[in-house]
């Protein structure tokens, strides 16, 4: 089970386009959703998808710079499905651009579910107790 | 607090609940033996129980008199799912990103 999110991608291109895919609106648009980037730390957007009705996800992502390293990293928060509390989904996305044999390398890291959340994808993801409620379930029932 | 609306993320937010899903981890419960390890009162102990029930998160047998509490994983899937979905999402569009630059360089 995953707490974080992780993707690498390798493009046969220079930093600086793959840079630009990932800096300018209208090539970010291209790709990956209608939205009103800057990369400027500070800087807040949204990203709009079309929605998800099965994990009630309206769509839009809420976002605010937090680094820019120009040609090498960026960094934005990545806010969804706003509750009375907050944001269900509260999180930061790390672009992070190496180059690599006559191209570049691109990571994408999504991390910061809450701690208590990550807490509790651990416990879910420690299947062992299901069985052993299951048997005393068991026990319990045939007395 | 009502008891019917709150999600997976809402449900998992609250210390006790956290509480009381970790000791039900480690085995299944009755919810008299389940209060008995917190100080707040019946009601509100059952409300939290209430909660983690319809989220899916715990199931509710009767054995004799008794009824019993048990970890259940729908809940957890539900936190999942939004993990999943953010994963799958990502691949999708990284695709697409790969294949228009790849279109840009043929050019």
């Amino acid at each position: 089970m995953k707490k974080e999110i992780k993707h690498t991608f390798f493009f046969p291109h220079p930093k600086a386009i793959v840079w630009d895919y990932l800096t300018k609106p209208e090539l970010v648009s291209q790709w990956l959703m209608e939205n009103d980037i800057k990369p400027i730390v500070g800087h807040k957007f949204k990203f709009r998808a079309s929605p998800a009705p099965s994990i009630d996800f309206d769509g839009i992502c809420y976002c605010e710079i937090l680094e820019v390293v120009t040609l090498k990293q960026l960094s934005y928060s990545w806010k969804c499905s706003p509750t009375d509390n907050g944001h269900k989904i509260d999180t930061v996305v790390m672009w992070t651009l190496t180059p690599k044999d006559n191209g570049t390398e691109l990571n994408l890291l999504q991390t910061g579910f809450k701690e208590h959340e990550n807490e509790m994808f651990y416990m879910a993801m420690n299947n062992g107790w299901a069985k052993n409620i299951e048997k005393l379930l068991q026990k319990i029932s045939s007395n | 607090m009502k008891a019917r609306t709150i999600d997976a993320f809402q449900v998992i937010a609250d210390p006790s609940r956290r509480q009381m899903m970790h000791l039900l981890s480690k085995d299944s419960m009755t919810i008299n033996s389940l209060a008995e390890n917190f100080d707040m009162s019946r009601p509100a102990v059952s409300k939290h129980i209430k909660i983690m029930y319809n989220a899916g998160f715990i199931s509710i047998k009767d054995i004799g008199r008794e009824r019993y509490c048990t970890l259940k994983q729908d809940g957890f899937n539900e936190l999942q799912d939004f993990i999943n979905y953010f994963d799958k999402f990502w691949t999708n569009k990284l695709n697409k990103l790969q294949s228009i630059l790849n279109n840009k360089s043929k050019k």
